[in-house]
């Protein structure tokens, strides 16, 4: 009996094998249950998990290398669309050189051109800006918020005490606003009902004007072109 | 009347600071004021609420609380250090360190000799009120968490702390802690974080009132250390608590911007069973209240939108009258602004630079009411900062543009501009006697610079390039020991005037270099003096809207102001609630005088009739419309112009065109920090 299925297993497949072992195992149970368990001597068995383990790493490397293919057809068919969703480069252009101007212009209102003399202080003034900055804090979308207190303290125990007194009145959970959402609610609940206030006064929100002008210039070339 | 090119100026982006604490001398009727950046303002409430004096700030000087004792006035911030101000030469006399770490309140007992002051590191000290300075005393027992708020008991013997989470009661004589009063928590997520006892206050019937940090005013009852009554006032936190001097009337200040008034009153007609019930609220503050005084008819707020404000209360003066008015202090009471009439350049005064600006120019011609095109900017010339920690108090600019000089409390200096007014170069080598100024002026052909010094002396440096060198010292004979807060200098050279907060005026001839004449002392304080150059005529403006003019040569008031005083002014334009900070004359007509407030600018005809109480007073509009030859008719000798708001600065150019520099109030609002988050319905 052994023999026989030693013989067997040699030449078929794996799941041939286990259909066959199964059999065989069922036509046992079926025939025989007290006899003993058969005989698989060390060298069948060896050759038996290395196959075996050599198919797994087959299968992994495969399923791996599918993937890859996969993911580069995606990434190819991504470049492709957006390709395709690219305006011309001369509207682009247009585009870029517009919003630039109206961000050019807002500037100019907001703080006036300076002299080669103190182009220092200017630079010193703009780091100064970057610096206060880092201490803001998020409110409301790309609105952000500092105090308008000094924040140069000599001490450490200084630094704390104001931290304190930072984190109570505008920390967490202190359920605050903007100055610009304060005066448009006064726009529109006073007694000349009127927009809020970025679109009221015209050198307010200049980013976010330059962003909208963007938008609406993308939108118009996209009505132009026939959709494909 | 006039036509006139105007220069509108809106580049000046001057920003106030928060008010941070304040103090109220029932005495002397002033109130101290201290700002977040450590600048000090004493306002005088009986002279129409005028700023008489201002001491600046210096970096690091985080002031947190203020108080007067007697006549002296002490401050205490998170430096750690208790600070003693020397008011006559506006600066600080001496700083005291209290090694308790950053101070957070100060409060005086009401015998007045012992300070108490609460620090972070659980300690309330103590210390004795001497002549010329204060010495520490001892220390009370030592608590676990910091001391945010102090209130003596008016009879001297206990002191109420208000820490986070609780309420201690000391004796102050053992320094022991008697009593413990636990605060609660705020509902839901504020429940987490601990409360805290923004202020307290000691009633003389042992009641102790606290505002906390869960916007609760709690009324305890100190003997027993029990909860009589809880009040929730706001969703956010009291900030400040302040109590009248009779105990009848309570405010508290909130985050939110009001400020909500208690008053112990019965809620039956039998006086028995009084209580404190809460009956107004003032809401007259966009952004947290922070200080808060309570006078004997008025309420006192000021927080983080800057803006002082005193709302008197109706049942304590007369409804309608002008003493029932709101009244807002919003823009200072003194020029920050200075004007250079040759070169048309303007120097800004901020706390911690100066800019220095070229005015545009543009050639178009128009009607009344016209923009006309802008054919050159305005352009930046010069950003100057200072030097030290100290905050800028004065600053000049020679009316040629050659010469600038600012002033801090411990240092002067003066820079030569050249290449059209872009290099700047230091004047190293000053006179030892200028070290510092309240208050500088040019001379109008730029030989001489006038600075204000100690006990209204003014000093003389004569300008020559490339140095200075001190010429003389003037002095008046009154021997007055008030700061000079305002110095004019006449167009021919010839007189110098200059104004104290004593109420004195005082004129220099500056060819001899001594004092020609006094002006009759008036009994409200002068906001702005000048000389007229044709008439040598000075015009004086004080803080209650009196003018006055006096002649220099003849050293008695002129015919004008006699007449002006015997008919009286307009009542409409003694109501106005913001002082004249500067008084200019026309080259063209030396009949005209141009004076400005906050709201207006005015050209006085001194040609033309003065207005009787009964006719409009307000009547440009209406001239307008009327045909010429009427016009004459019906004119007087006021012409008010509001068109440009809010005003800092008008002044007249050499060209014969105005400048008017403003800054809308909607723009610094808009610069504020956050305010609280108010859901309010359809919006």
């Amino acid at each position: 009996m052994a023999k026989k299925q030693r013989g067997k297993s040699a030449s078929s497949t794996k799941t041939a094998d286990i259909k066959q072992q199964t059999d065989h195992f069922s036509l046992m149970l079926e025939s025989s249950d007290d006899e003993g368990p058969e005989e698989v001597t060390f060298e069948d068995s060896k050759a038996e998990a290395l196959r075996s383990m050599k198919q797994a790493l087959d299968t992994a490397r495969r399923e791996k290398e599918q993937l890859k293919e996969k993911r580069r057809k995606r990434q190819e068919l991504f470049q492709e669309q957006k390709k395709r969703k690219l305006l011309p480069a001369d509207v682009l252009e247009e585009i870029d050189s517009a919003p630039s101007k109206m961000q050019k212009q807002c500037q100019e209102e907001a703080d006036e051109e300076q002299q080669e003399a103190e182009e220092d202080q200017q630079r010193k003034k703009k780091r100064k800006r970057s610096g206060k900055l880092a201490h803001a804090r998020n409110l409301k979308g790309n609105y952000t918020v500092q105090t308008a207190k000094e924040r140069d303290s000599a001490s450490f125990q200084q630094q704390a005490a104001e931290d304190f007194l930072q984190s109570r009145m505008y920390g967490p959970g202190s359920c605050r606003t903007t100055s610009n959402e304060l005066l448009s609610l006064q726009n529109k609940t006073g007694r000349n009902k009127s927009a809020a206030v970025q679109f009221v006064k015209k050198d307010w929100a200049c980013n976010e004007k330059a962003k909208a002008e963007k938008l609406k210039k993308r939108w118009v070339h996209k009505q132009q072109i026939p959709s494909c | 009347m006039g036509e006139f090119k105007v220069h509108r100026v809106r580049f000046f982006d001057y920003m106030p600071t928060a008010i941070r604490a304040m103090a109220f001398n029932s005495r002397t009727e002033r109130l101290a004021l201290a700002r977040a950046d450590g600048a000090l303002e004493i306002f005088n409430f009986a002279d129409n609420y005028f700023q008489e004096k201002v001491i600046p700030g210096q970096d690091g000087r985080a002031v947190e609380a203020l108080c007067w004792v007697g006549q002296r006035l002490f401050s205490a911030g998170l430096n750690g250090e208790i600070t003693e101000y020397d008011l006559e030469n506006l600066r600080p006399r001496y700083t005291v360190e209290a090694y308790g770490g950053p101070i957070w309140t100060i409060s005086i007992n009401s015998q007045g000799t012992l300070l108490a002051v609460g620090c972070e590191d659980g300690t309330v000290k103590m210390f004795e009120i001497l002549e010329e300075r204060i010495q520490f005393q001892r220390n009370l027992d030592r608590q676990k968490g910091r001391i945010i708020s102090l209130s003596w008991h008016p009879s001297g013997t206990l002191i109420a702390a208000g820490m986070m989470d609780m309420i201690r009661i000391f004796d102050a004589e053992t320094g022991r802690a008697t009593h413990r009063l636990l605060v609660e928590r705020g509902v839901g997520a504020s429940k987490s974080r601990e409360v805290v006892v923004w202020s307290i206050v000691f009633l003389s019937d042992h009641t102790i009132v606290s505002g906390d940090s869960a916007g609760k005013v709690q009324i305890w009852d100190g003997v027993t250390g029990t909860l009589v009554r809880t009040h929730l006032v706001t969703k956010w936190d009291v900030l400040a608590l302040s109590v009248s001097k009779d105990e009848s009337s309570l405010v508290a200040g909130t985050s939110e911007g009001t400020v909500v008034q208690f008053q112990f009153i019965s809620s039956t007609v039998d006086q028995q069973d009084k209580e404190w019930v809460r009956t107004r609220t003032f809401k007259n503050h966009s952004h947290d209240v922070r200080a808060l005084a309570h006078t004997e008819t008025a309420v006192v707020s000021g927080g983080m939108d800057t803006q002082l404000v005193v709302r008197p209360l109706l049942d304590k003066v007369e409804k309608n009258t002008q003493e029932s008015a709101l009244r807002k202090m919003s823009l200072p009471h003194r020029s920050l602004v200075c004007c250079a009439k040759k070169a048309g350049l303007l120097l800004f005064q901020f706390p911690d630079h100066l800019e220095l600006w070229r005015l545009g120019e543009s050639d178009g011609h128009g009607k009344p009411g016209d923009s006309l095109p802008v054919k050159r900017k305005p352009e930046k010339l010069i950003q100057l900062k200072r030097k030290g920690e100290d905050h800028i108090c004065c600053s000049a600019l020679s009316p040629c543009g050659g010469w600038l000089a600012y002033s801090t409390v411990t240092s002067f200096r003066l820079y030569r501009l050249q290449n059209n007014n872009i290099s700047v170069t230091k004047v190293s080598k000053l006179p030892k006697d200028l070290r510092s100024a309240h208050q500088l002026c040019f001379s109008p052909d730029s030989s001489k610079l006038f600075a204000s010094s100690s006990h209204s002396s003014v000093i003389v440096v004569g300008l020559n390039q490339p140095e200075c060198k001190y010429l003389h010292t003037l002095k008046p004979k009154s021997g007055s020991r008030q700061p000079v807060h305002l110095l004019f200098a006449s167009e021919d050279g010839k007189w110098l005037a200059t104004a104290n907060a004593d109420c004195e005026i005082h004129v220099y001839n500056l060819d001899k270099l001594k004092l020609h004449c006094t002006v009759p002392v008036y009994s409200s304080c002068p906001t702005a003096i000048a000389i007229n150059p044709t008439t040598s005529n000075l015009v004086a403006v004080h803080a209650d809207q009196q003018i006055f003019e006096f002649s220099l040569v003849q050293k008695e008031y002129t015919e004008w102001s006699r007449k002006l005083q015997k008919q009286g002014l307009h009542s409409l334009w003694l109501e106005r609630d913001t002082p004249i900070t500067r008084v200019a004359f026309n080259p063209k007509n030396p009949a005209h005088i141009i004076l400005h407030d906050m709201f207006m600018f005015c050209i006085i005809d001194q040609s033309l009739p003065l207005p009787e109480a009964k006719t409009p007073f307000y009547n440009q509009m209406t001239l307008r419309s009327l045909p010429e030859p009427q016009r004459l008719v019906h004119s007087h000798a006021f012409k008010i112009c509001k068109n440009f708001q809010h005003l800092m600065c008008v002044s007249l150019l050499e060209d014969h065109s105005l400048v008017v520099v403003e800054r809308p109030l909607l723009n610094i609002t808009s610069q504020l920090p956050a305010p609280v988050r108010q859901k309010k319905f359809a919006t």
